[in-house]
Protein backbone atom coordinates (compact mmCIF):
# COMPACT_ATOMS: atom_id res chain seq x y z
CA UNK A 1 0.00 0.00 0.00
CA UNK A 2 1.41 3.27 -1.26
CA UNK A 3 1.71 6.15 1.46
CA UNK A 4 -1.18 7.74 -0.70
CA UNK A 5 -3.96 4.94 -0.20
CA UNK A 6 -2.61 4.48 3.50
CA UNK A 7 -3.61 8.37 4.44
CA UNK A 8 -6.34 8.13 2.21
CA UNK A 9 -7.74 4.95 3.83
CA UNK A 10 -7.14 6.39 7.55
CA UNK A 11 -8.93 9.76 6.39
CA UNK A 12 -12.09 7.20 5.33
CA UNK A 13 -11.44 5.14 8.15
CA UNK A 14 -11.79 8.51 10.20
CA UNK A 15 -14.73 9.43 8.89
CA UNK A 16 -16.40 6.42 8.53
CA UNK A 17 -15.81 5.33 12.10
CA UNK A 18 -18.20 8.58 13.42
CA UNK A 19 -21.44 7.53 13.05
CA UNK A 20 -22.79 10.60 13.91
CA UNK A 21 -22.06 12.03 10.66
CA UNK A 22 -22.53 9.17 8.67
CA UNK A 23 -26.39 8.73 9.99
CA UNK A 24 -26.66 12.70 9.11
CA UNK A 25 -24.82 12.58 5.56
CA UNK A 26 -27.93 10.58 4.69
CA UNK A 27 -30.60 11.62 7.08
CA UNK A 28 -30.42 15.56 6.30
CA UNK A 29 -30.93 14.89 2.17
CA UNK A 30 -33.57 12.80 3.19
CA UNK A 31 -35.21 14.53 5.23
CA UNK A 32 -34.82 17.92 3.56
CA UNK A 33 -35.74 16.94 0.17
CA UNK A 34 -38.70 15.03 1.01
CA UNK A 35 -39.90 18.25 2.98
CA UNK A 36 -39.14 20.30 -0.04
CA UNK A 37 -41.06 17.78 -2.33
CA UNK A 38 -43.96 17.38 0.10
CA UNK A 39 -44.91 21.22 1.18
CA UNK A 40 -44.38 22.65 -2.36
CA UNK A 41 -47.62 23.89 -4.25
CA UNK A 42 -48.50 21.52 -6.93
CA UNK A 43 -48.89 24.30 -9.76
CA UNK A 44 -47.56 24.79 -13.33
CA UNK A 45 -45.00 27.79 -13.28
CA UNK A 46 -43.05 29.39 -15.91
CA UNK A 47 -39.66 28.98 -16.25
CA UNK A 48 -37.12 30.45 -18.58
CA UNK A 49 -34.68 27.44 -20.14
CA UNK A 50 -33.00 26.82 -23.76
CA UNK A 51 -35.02 24.88 -25.91
CA UNK A 52 -33.47 23.97 -29.19
CA UNK A 53 -30.54 26.82 -28.76
CA UNK A 54 -33.27 29.57 -27.77
CA UNK A 55 -33.99 30.54 -24.37
CA UNK A 56 -37.70 30.49 -23.83
CA UNK A 57 -40.24 30.15 -21.12
CA UNK A 58 -41.98 27.21 -20.39
CA UNK A 59 -44.51 26.21 -17.93
CA UNK A 60 -43.73 23.10 -15.20
CA UNK A 61 -44.69 22.07 -12.70
CA UNK A 62 -43.47 23.85 -9.63
CA UNK A 63 -42.51 20.55 -7.06
CA UNK A 64 -40.67 19.55 -10.20
CA UNK A 65 -38.55 22.94 -10.43
CA UNK A 66 -38.16 22.98 -6.39
CA UNK A 67 -36.97 19.76 -6.53
CA UNK A 68 -34.18 20.96 -9.44
CA UNK A 69 -32.87 23.18 -6.89
CA UNK A 70 -33.28 21.70 -3.48
CA UNK A 71 -31.43 18.98 -4.57
CA UNK A 72 -28.11 20.80 -4.98
CA UNK A 73 -28.29 22.92 -2.84
CA UNK A 74 -28.18 20.28 -0.15
CA UNK A 75 -25.65 18.52 -1.53
CA UNK A 76 -23.38 21.90 -2.14
CA UNK A 77 -24.18 22.85 1.51
CA UNK A 78 -23.05 18.99 2.72
CA UNK A 79 -19.68 19.22 0.39
CA UNK A 80 -18.98 22.66 1.29
CA UNK A 81 -19.03 22.17 5.09
CA UNK A 82 -17.24 19.10 4.34
CA UNK A 83 -14.51 20.65 2.60
CA UNK A 84 -14.32 23.77 4.87
CA UNK A 85 -13.33 20.91 8.11
CA UNK A 86 -11.61 18.81 5.82
CA UNK A 87 -9.10 21.83 5.20
CA UNK A 88 -9.38 23.47 9.07
CA UNK A 89 -8.50 19.99 9.87
CA UNK A 90 -5.62 19.56 7.65
CA UNK A 91 -3.90 22.69 8.65
CA UNK A 92 -3.29 20.91 11.82
CA UNK A 93 -1.95 17.83 11.19
CA UNK A 94 -0.91 17.38 7.89
CA UNK A 95 2.33 20.16 8.10
CA UNK A 96 3.09 16.98 10.81
CA UNK A 97 2.81 14.30 8.10
CA UNK A 98 5.08 16.44 5.41
CA UNK A 99 7.56 16.52 8.65
CA UNK A 100 7.25 12.71 8.62
CA UNK A 101 8.68 12.77 4.80
CA UNK A 102 5.46 12.95 3.17
CA UNK A 103 4.97 14.79 -0.57
CA UNK A 104 2.61 17.82 -0.56
CA UNK A 105 0.90 15.83 -3.36
CA UNK A 106 0.80 12.56 -1.81
CA UNK A 107 -1.11 14.44 1.42
CA UNK A 108 -3.13 16.53 -1.16
CA UNK A 109 -4.48 13.17 -3.60
CA UNK A 110 -5.90 11.72 0.03
CA UNK A 111 -7.58 14.91 1.26
CA UNK A 112 -9.07 15.24 -2.17
CA UNK A 113 -9.65 11.88 -2.41
CA UNK A 114 -11.91 12.01 1.21
CA UNK A 115 -13.35 15.02 0.00
CA UNK A 116 -14.51 13.24 -2.78
CA UNK A 117 -16.19 10.31 -1.16
CA UNK A 118 -17.85 12.56 1.28
CA UNK A 119 -19.54 14.60 -2.08
CA UNK A 120 -20.03 11.15 -4.11
CA UNK A 121 -22.35 9.90 -0.82
CA UNK A 122 -24.24 13.19 -0.45
CA UNK A 123 -25.00 13.22 -4.25
CA UNK A 124 -25.90 9.86 -4.48
CA UNK A 125 -28.16 10.61 -1.35
CA UNK A 126 -29.72 13.59 -2.94
CA UNK A 127 -29.98 12.25 -6.12
CA UNK A 128 -31.59 8.74 -5.08
CA UNK A 129 -33.96 10.79 -2.94
CA UNK A 130 -35.06 13.09 -5.65
CA UNK A 131 -35.85 10.48 -7.99
CA UNK A 132 -38.56 9.15 -5.37
CA UNK A 133 -40.45 12.32 -6.51
CA UNK A 134 -38.98 13.44 -9.67
CA UNK A 135 -37.53 11.55 -12.38
CA UNK A 136 -35.16 14.55 -14.69
CA UNK A 137 -35.54 14.11 -18.79
CA UNK A 138 -31.96 12.53 -18.99
CA UNK A 139 -30.55 11.45 -15.60
CA UNK A 140 -27.15 11.02 -16.38
CA UNK A 141 -26.49 14.41 -17.49
CA UNK A 142 -28.04 15.89 -14.49
CA UNK A 143 -25.90 14.08 -12.26
CA UNK A 144 -23.05 15.14 -13.86
CA UNK A 145 -24.02 18.60 -13.55
CA UNK A 146 -25.07 17.93 -9.91
CA UNK A 147 -21.09 16.42 -9.23
CA UNK A 148 -19.74 19.45 -10.57
CA UNK A 149 -21.45 21.80 -8.43
CA UNK A 150 -20.85 19.64 -5.37
CA UNK A 151 -17.06 19.21 -6.30
CA UNK A 152 -16.86 22.65 -6.66
CA UNK A 153 -17.98 23.81 -3.82
CA UNK A 154 -16.61 21.33 -1.54
CA UNK A 155 -13.10 22.68 -3.38
CA UNK A 156 -14.78 26.49 -2.53
CA UNK A 157 -15.44 25.21 1.16
CA UNK A 158 -11.28 24.29 1.37
CA UNK A 159 -10.69 27.39 0.08
CA UNK A 160 -12.36 29.03 2.94
CA UNK A 161 -11.23 26.79 5.36
CA UNK A 162 -7.76 27.99 4.06
CA UNK A 163 -8.37 31.53 4.74
CA UNK A 164 -11.43 32.21 7.07
CA UNK A 165 -11.78 31.03 10.71
CA UNK A 166 -14.39 28.15 11.46
CA UNK A 167 -17.49 30.43 12.49
CA UNK A 168 -16.89 32.68 10.16
CA UNK A 169 -16.33 29.62 7.29
CA UNK A 170 -19.38 28.09 8.52
CA UNK A 171 -21.15 31.64 7.91
CA UNK A 172 -20.08 32.07 4.33
CA UNK A 173 -20.07 28.12 3.69
CA UNK A 174 -23.88 28.32 4.68
CA UNK A 175 -25.15 31.90 2.93
CA UNK A 176 -22.86 31.48 -0.25
CA UNK A 177 -24.86 27.87 -1.74
CA UNK A 178 -28.19 29.30 -0.25
CA UNK A 179 -27.59 32.84 -2.08
CA UNK A 180 -26.61 31.44 -5.03
CA UNK A 181 -28.00 28.41 -5.91
CA UNK A 182 -31.43 29.03 -4.27
CA UNK A 183 -32.09 32.42 -5.19
CA UNK A 184 -30.03 33.94 -8.10
CA UNK A 185 -30.06 30.83 -9.84
CA UNK A 186 -33.51 29.66 -9.26
CA UNK A 187 -35.58 29.98 -13.12
CA UNK A 188 -38.78 30.24 -10.13
CA UNK A 189 -37.37 33.32 -8.86
CA UNK A 190 -34.79 34.95 -11.84
CA UNK A 191 -37.43 35.29 -14.73
CA UNK A 192 -35.63 37.63 -17.05
CA UNK A 193 -31.85 37.55 -18.70
CA UNK A 194 -29.33 37.25 -15.41
CA UNK A 195 -27.36 39.99 -14.54
CA UNK A 196 -23.61 40.07 -15.04
CA UNK A 197 -22.30 39.14 -11.52
CA UNK A 198 -24.98 36.55 -11.11
CA UNK A 199 -23.39 34.64 -13.72
CA UNK A 200 -19.64 34.41 -11.82
CA UNK A 201 -21.25 32.44 -9.21
CA UNK A 202 -20.12 28.83 -8.52
CA UNK A 203 -24.12 27.29 -9.52
CA UNK A 204 -24.79 29.38 -12.81
CA UNK A 205 -23.44 27.18 -14.93
CA UNK A 206 -24.23 24.10 -13.45
CA UNK A 207 -27.64 24.59 -12.36
CA UNK A 208 -28.64 26.09 -16.27
CA UNK A 209 -27.85 22.28 -17.48
CA UNK A 210 -30.19 20.88 -14.39
CA UNK A 211 -32.74 22.97 -15.08
CA UNK A 212 -32.51 21.66 -18.89
CA UNK A 213 -31.66 18.69 -18.69
CA UNK A 214 -34.16 18.19 -16.31
CA UNK A 215 -36.86 19.66 -17.57
CA UNK A 216 -37.15 19.45 -20.80
CA UNK A 217 -36.58 16.47 -23.59
CA UNK A 218 -33.71 17.79 -25.95
CA UNK A 219 -30.24 18.75 -24.04
CA UNK A 220 -29.15 21.91 -25.30
CA UNK A 221 -26.51 23.07 -22.49
CA UNK A 222 -23.58 20.28 -23.14
CA UNK A 223 -21.86 23.25 -23.61
CA UNK A 224 -22.65 24.84 -20.32
CA UNK A 225 -21.64 21.96 -18.35
CA UNK A 226 -17.93 22.44 -20.55
CA UNK A 227 -17.63 26.13 -18.89
CA UNK A 228 -18.84 24.10 -15.22
CA UNK A 229 -16.00 21.82 -15.84
CA UNK A 230 -13.89 24.37 -16.14
CA UNK A 231 -14.92 26.54 -13.17
CA UNK A 232 -14.39 23.41 -11.51
CA UNK A 233 -10.75 23.23 -12.52
CA UNK A 234 -10.20 26.44 -11.61
CA UNK A 235 -11.20 26.17 -8.54
CA UNK A 236 -9.11 23.11 -8.09
CA UNK A 237 -6.11 24.75 -9.15
CA UNK A 238 -6.60 27.40 -6.47
CA UNK A 239 -7.22 25.44 -3.78
CA UNK A 240 -3.79 22.85 -4.42
CA UNK A 241 -2.17 26.26 -4.32
CA UNK A 242 -3.61 27.17 -0.94
CA UNK A 243 -4.08 23.73 0.18
CA UNK A 244 0.21 23.44 -0.68
CA UNK A 245 0.51 26.94 1.75
CA UNK A 246 -1.20 26.02 4.14
CA UNK A 247 -0.16 22.25 5.39
CA UNK A 248 3.83 22.88 3.60
CA UNK A 249 6.04 22.57 7.04
CA UNK A 250 7.36 25.51 8.55
CA UNK B 1 -18.77 38.01 39.80
CA UNK B 2 -15.26 38.58 38.86
CA UNK B 3 -15.14 35.06 37.39
CA UNK B 4 -18.26 35.70 35.05
CA UNK B 5 -17.26 39.58 34.05
CA UNK B 6 -13.31 37.36 33.35
CA UNK B 7 -14.68 34.65 31.57
CA UNK B 8 -17.39 37.21 29.33
CA UNK B 9 -14.30 39.38 28.61
CA UNK B 10 -12.28 36.00 27.36
CA UNK B 11 -15.01 35.28 25.19
CA UNK B 12 -15.55 38.45 23.60
CA UNK B 13 -12.18 39.37 22.62
CA UNK B 14 -11.60 35.62 21.27
CA UNK B 15 -14.76 37.22 18.52
CA UNK B 16 -13.10 40.12 18.36
CA UNK B 17 -9.58 39.08 17.49
CA UNK B 18 -10.77 38.25 14.23
CA UNK B 19 -11.91 40.50 12.10
CA UNK B 20 -13.11 38.93 9.78
CA UNK B 21 -15.43 37.00 12.04
CA UNK B 22 -16.77 41.10 12.89
CA UNK B 23 -16.39 42.11 9.52
CA UNK B 24 -18.84 39.15 8.39
CA UNK B 25 -21.44 39.54 11.00
CA UNK B 26 -21.94 42.94 9.44
CA UNK B 27 -21.67 42.32 5.65
CA UNK B 28 -23.96 39.11 5.96
CA UNK B 29 -27.12 41.13 6.96
CA UNK B 30 -26.99 43.20 3.93
CA UNK B 31 -26.43 40.29 1.63
CA UNK B 32 -29.01 38.35 2.85
CA UNK B 33 -31.72 40.57 3.48
CA UNK B 34 -31.96 42.33 0.02
CA UNK B 35 -31.43 38.74 -1.98
CA UNK B 36 -34.42 37.04 0.20
CA UNK B 37 -36.27 40.67 -0.51
CA UNK B 38 -35.52 40.64 -4.01
CA UNK B 39 -36.11 36.99 -4.83
CA UNK B 40 -39.40 36.89 -2.58
CA UNK B 41 -40.74 39.73 -5.00
CA UNK B 42 -39.77 38.43 -8.10
CA UNK B 43 -41.82 35.29 -8.13
CA UNK B 44 -44.18 35.45 -11.04
CA UNK B 45 -48.25 35.73 -9.33
CA UNK B 46 -50.11 32.92 -10.65
CA UNK B 47 -53.92 31.66 -9.57
CA UNK B 48 -52.50 30.23 -6.89
CA UNK B 49 -49.39 31.49 -6.07
CA UNK B 50 -48.73 35.37 -4.90
CA UNK B 51 -45.39 36.95 -4.63
CA UNK B 52 -45.13 38.67 -1.08
CA UNK B 53 -44.46 42.31 -0.78
CA UNK B 54 -40.02 43.26 -0.65
CA UNK B 55 -40.99 44.56 2.88
CA UNK B 56 -42.15 41.03 4.13
CA UNK B 57 -39.16 39.62 1.98
CA UNK B 58 -36.87 41.61 3.75
CA UNK B 59 -38.34 41.12 7.26
CA UNK B 60 -37.89 37.44 6.61
CA UNK B 61 -34.79 37.90 5.28
CA UNK B 62 -33.65 39.50 8.32
CA UNK B 63 -34.98 36.96 10.93
CA UNK B 64 -33.25 34.14 8.59
CA UNK B 65 -29.86 36.27 8.84
CA UNK B 66 -30.30 37.21 12.50
CA UNK B 67 -31.25 33.42 13.40
CA UNK B 68 -28.42 31.45 11.28
CA UNK B 69 -25.87 34.12 12.76
CA UNK B 70 -26.24 33.65 16.32
CA UNK B 71 -27.28 29.63 16.07
CA UNK B 72 -23.72 29.09 14.19
CA UNK B 73 -22.00 31.61 17.01
CA UNK B 74 -24.10 29.53 19.64
CA UNK B 75 -22.78 26.38 18.03
CA UNK B 76 -19.27 27.42 18.16
CA UNK B 77 -19.06 28.90 21.46
CA UNK B 78 -20.17 25.66 23.27
CA UNK B 79 -17.68 23.48 21.27
CA UNK B 80 -14.76 25.09 20.40
CA UNK B 81 -13.54 25.64 23.89
CA UNK B 82 -15.43 22.21 25.35
CA UNK B 83 -11.40 20.99 26.24
CA UNK B 84 -10.47 24.59 27.56
CA UNK B 85 -13.86 24.81 29.92
CA UNK B 86 -13.58 20.56 30.93
CA UNK B 87 -10.04 22.18 32.46
CA UNK B 88 -11.39 25.42 34.10
CA UNK B 89 -14.12 22.96 35.79
CA UNK B 90 -11.41 20.94 36.98
CA UNK B 91 -9.45 24.24 38.30
CA UNK B 92 -12.25 24.81 40.52
CA UNK B 93 -14.57 27.12 37.87
CA UNK B 94 -18.62 25.91 38.55
CA UNK B 95 -19.68 24.75 35.42
CA UNK B 96 -22.60 27.20 35.56
CA UNK B 97 -20.52 29.67 36.09
CA UNK B 98 -18.62 28.97 32.90
CA UNK B 99 -22.33 28.51 31.24
CA UNK B 100 -23.50 32.47 32.53
CA UNK B 101 -19.82 33.57 30.70
CA UNK B 102 -20.87 31.75 27.71
CA UNK B 103 -24.56 32.06 26.77
CA UNK B 104 -24.13 36.02 28.18
CA UNK B 105 -21.58 36.59 25.86
CA UNK B 106 -23.78 35.08 22.99
CA UNK B 107 -26.79 37.13 24.43
CA UNK B 108 -24.37 40.41 23.81
CA UNK B 109 -23.72 39.23 20.60
CA UNK B 110 -26.78 38.36 19.40
CA UNK B 111 -27.96 41.75 20.33
CA UNK B 112 -25.46 43.30 17.91
CA UNK B 113 -26.03 41.19 15.03
CA UNK B 114 -29.53 41.73 15.43
CA UNK B 115 -28.84 45.71 15.66
CA UNK B 116 -26.97 45.30 12.30
CA UNK B 117 -30.27 43.57 10.73
CA UNK B 118 -32.40 46.01 12.33
CA UNK B 119 -30.35 48.80 11.04
CA UNK B 120 -30.57 47.31 7.63
CA UNK B 121 -34.12 46.78 7.74
CA UNK B 122 -34.31 50.62 8.25
CA UNK B 123 -32.73 51.67 5.10
CA UNK B 124 -36.08 50.52 3.53
CA UNK B 125 -38.44 49.90 5.85
CA UNK B 126 -40.12 52.28 8.82
CA UNK B 127 -41.47 49.63 11.23
CA UNK B 128 -44.69 50.74 13.01
CA UNK B 129 -43.17 49.73 16.13
CA UNK B 130 -39.56 50.23 16.22
CA UNK B 131 -38.68 49.65 19.63
CA UNK B 132 -41.02 46.48 19.48
CA UNK B 133 -39.73 45.18 16.42
CA UNK B 134 -35.89 45.36 17.67
CA UNK B 135 -36.88 43.39 20.42
CA UNK B 136 -38.77 40.71 18.56
CA UNK B 137 -35.26 40.27 15.93
CA UNK B 138 -33.28 39.87 19.02
CA UNK B 139 -35.85 37.22 20.61
CA UNK B 140 -35.59 35.20 17.12
CA UNK B 141 -31.87 35.68 17.15
CA UNK B 142 -31.59 34.48 21.68
CA UNK B 143 -34.14 31.29 20.55
CA UNK B 144 -31.24 30.22 17.65
CA UNK B 145 -28.20 31.08 19.25
CA UNK B 146 -29.63 29.19 22.48
CA UNK B 147 -30.35 26.36 19.62
CA UNK B 148 -26.94 26.33 18.65
CA UNK B 149 -25.26 26.21 22.06
CA UNK B 150 -27.38 23.14 23.13
CA UNK B 151 -26.75 21.24 19.36
CA UNK B 152 -23.06 22.20 20.52
CA UNK B 153 -23.85 20.69 24.12
CA UNK B 154 -25.15 17.49 22.52
CA UNK B 155 -22.82 17.30 19.45
CA UNK B 156 -18.59 17.13 20.09
CA UNK B 157 -17.78 18.14 16.53
CA UNK B 158 -18.37 21.37 14.81
CA UNK B 159 -19.17 19.73 11.25
CA UNK B 160 -21.80 17.26 12.58
CA UNK B 161 -22.81 20.21 14.79
CA UNK B 162 -22.84 22.49 11.45
CA UNK B 163 -25.10 20.52 9.76
CA UNK B 164 -27.73 19.89 11.84
CA UNK B 165 -27.85 24.11 12.78
CA UNK B 166 -28.04 24.59 9.06
CA UNK B 167 -30.33 21.99 7.66
CA UNK B 168 -33.00 22.92 11.12
CA UNK B 169 -33.01 26.40 10.14
CA UNK B 170 -33.51 25.96 6.25
CA UNK B 171 -36.38 24.01 6.74
CA UNK B 172 -37.43 26.49 9.79
CA UNK B 173 -37.06 29.23 7.23
CA UNK B 174 -39.04 27.68 4.55
CA UNK B 175 -41.95 26.30 6.94
CA UNK B 176 -42.04 29.31 8.61
CA UNK B 177 -41.42 31.83 6.80
CA UNK B 178 -44.80 32.17 4.65
CA UNK B 179 -42.66 30.96 1.62
CA UNK B 180 -45.22 31.21 -1.45
CA UNK B 181 -44.22 28.06 -2.77
CA UNK B 182 -45.11 26.15 -0.13
CA UNK B 183 -48.47 24.73 0.71
CA UNK B 184 -49.87 22.11 3.01
CA UNK B 185 -47.34 23.12 5.86
CA UNK B 186 -48.29 20.82 8.65
CA UNK B 187 -49.87 22.26 11.81
CA UNK B 188 -46.79 20.94 14.34
CA UNK B 189 -44.95 23.95 12.31
CA UNK B 190 -46.09 26.12 14.74
CA UNK B 191 -43.59 24.58 17.16
CA UNK B 192 -40.68 25.52 15.19
CA UNK B 193 -38.30 27.97 16.49
CA UNK B 194 -38.96 30.71 14.46
CA UNK B 195 -42.21 30.51 13.64
CA UNK B 196 -43.61 32.47 16.38
CA UNK B 197 -40.96 34.98 16.67
CA UNK B 198 -41.57 36.08 13.11
CA UNK B 199 -45.22 36.23 13.72
CA UNK B 200 -44.44 38.58 16.33
CA UNK B 201 -42.41 40.43 14.39
CA UNK B 202 -44.32 40.89 11.86
CA UNK B 203 -47.11 42.18 13.60
CA UNK B 204 -45.16 44.57 15.27
CA UNK B 205 -43.84 46.25 11.70
CA UNK B 206 -46.59 46.41 10.03
CA UNK B 207 -49.43 46.39 12.61
CA UNK B 208 -47.25 47.94 15.68
CA UNK B 209 -48.71 45.67 17.56
CA UNK B 210 -47.87 42.60 19.67
CA UNK B 211 -50.38 39.21 20.85
CA UNK B 212 -49.26 38.13 24.49
CA UNK B 213 -50.11 34.34 24.16
CA UNK B 214 -47.02 34.28 21.05
CA UNK B 215 -44.83 36.69 23.24
CA UNK B 216 -45.18 34.09 26.05
CA UNK B 217 -44.60 31.36 23.66
CA UNK B 218 -41.26 32.69 22.49
CA UNK B 219 -40.30 33.51 26.07
CA UNK B 220 -41.17 29.80 27.26
CA UNK B 221 -39.10 28.46 24.24
CA UNK B 222 -36.27 30.14 25.48
CA UNK B 223 -36.65 28.76 29.16
CA UNK B 224 -36.71 25.41 27.91
CA UNK B 225 -33.61 25.46 25.89
CA UNK B 226 -31.90 27.60 28.87
CA UNK B 227 -32.55 24.59 30.97
CA UNK B 228 -31.66 21.98 28.35
CA UNK B 229 -28.51 23.43 28.06
CA UNK B 230 -27.91 24.11 31.02
CA UNK B 231 -28.72 20.00 31.86
CA UNK B 232 -26.63 18.90 29.02
CA UNK B 233 -23.66 21.30 29.84
CA UNK B 234 -23.53 20.10 33.35
CA UNK B 235 -23.69 16.45 32.32
CA UNK B 236 -20.72 17.23 29.95
CA UNK B 237 -18.66 18.76 32.05
CA UNK B 238 -18.65 16.33 34.91
CA UNK B 239 -15.43 15.42 35.97
CA UNK B 240 -15.95 12.98 39.39
CA UNK B 241 -14.42 9.28 38.30
CA UNK B 242 -11.26 10.32 36.53
CA UNK B 243 -10.88 12.12 32.75
CA UNK B 244 -13.15 13.07 30.69
CA UNK B 245 -12.77 12.22 27.32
Amino acid sequence: MNRTTTAFSIGIKEQARNYVLVALLVVLPVSFITLAFAVTQDVEMPVRTLVDGETVTVMRGMPEVHGVIMTPITSALIAGLAGLFLMREAKDTDGRLAVAGYRARQVIAARFGVLAAITLIVTGVSVGVMLIDFQPEHLWWFVAAMLVISVTYGLIGMLVGAVLDRLAGMWLMLILPMLDIGLFQDPLFIQSEPDWWMKLFPGYWPVRVMVDTGLTTDVDTALSLVWATGYLLLVAVLTIGVYYRATRAK
Amino acid sequence: MNRVRTGIRANVSTFLRTPLNVVLALLLPVVVIEGWGQAMAGLPTMPTVEAIPIELGRLLGAIFGVAIIAGLMGLAQMISARAADRRLVQTGYPPRTLLATRLATLGGVTVVVAAVNYGVLLLTISPEAPVLTFVFLVLAGLVYAFLGALVGALLPRLFEGSLVVVFLAMMDAFLSGDSPLAADVPEFVEYFPLYQPKELLQEAMFQGTYTTGDLGFVAGYLLVLLVLVTAVFGVTMRTSGGWSA
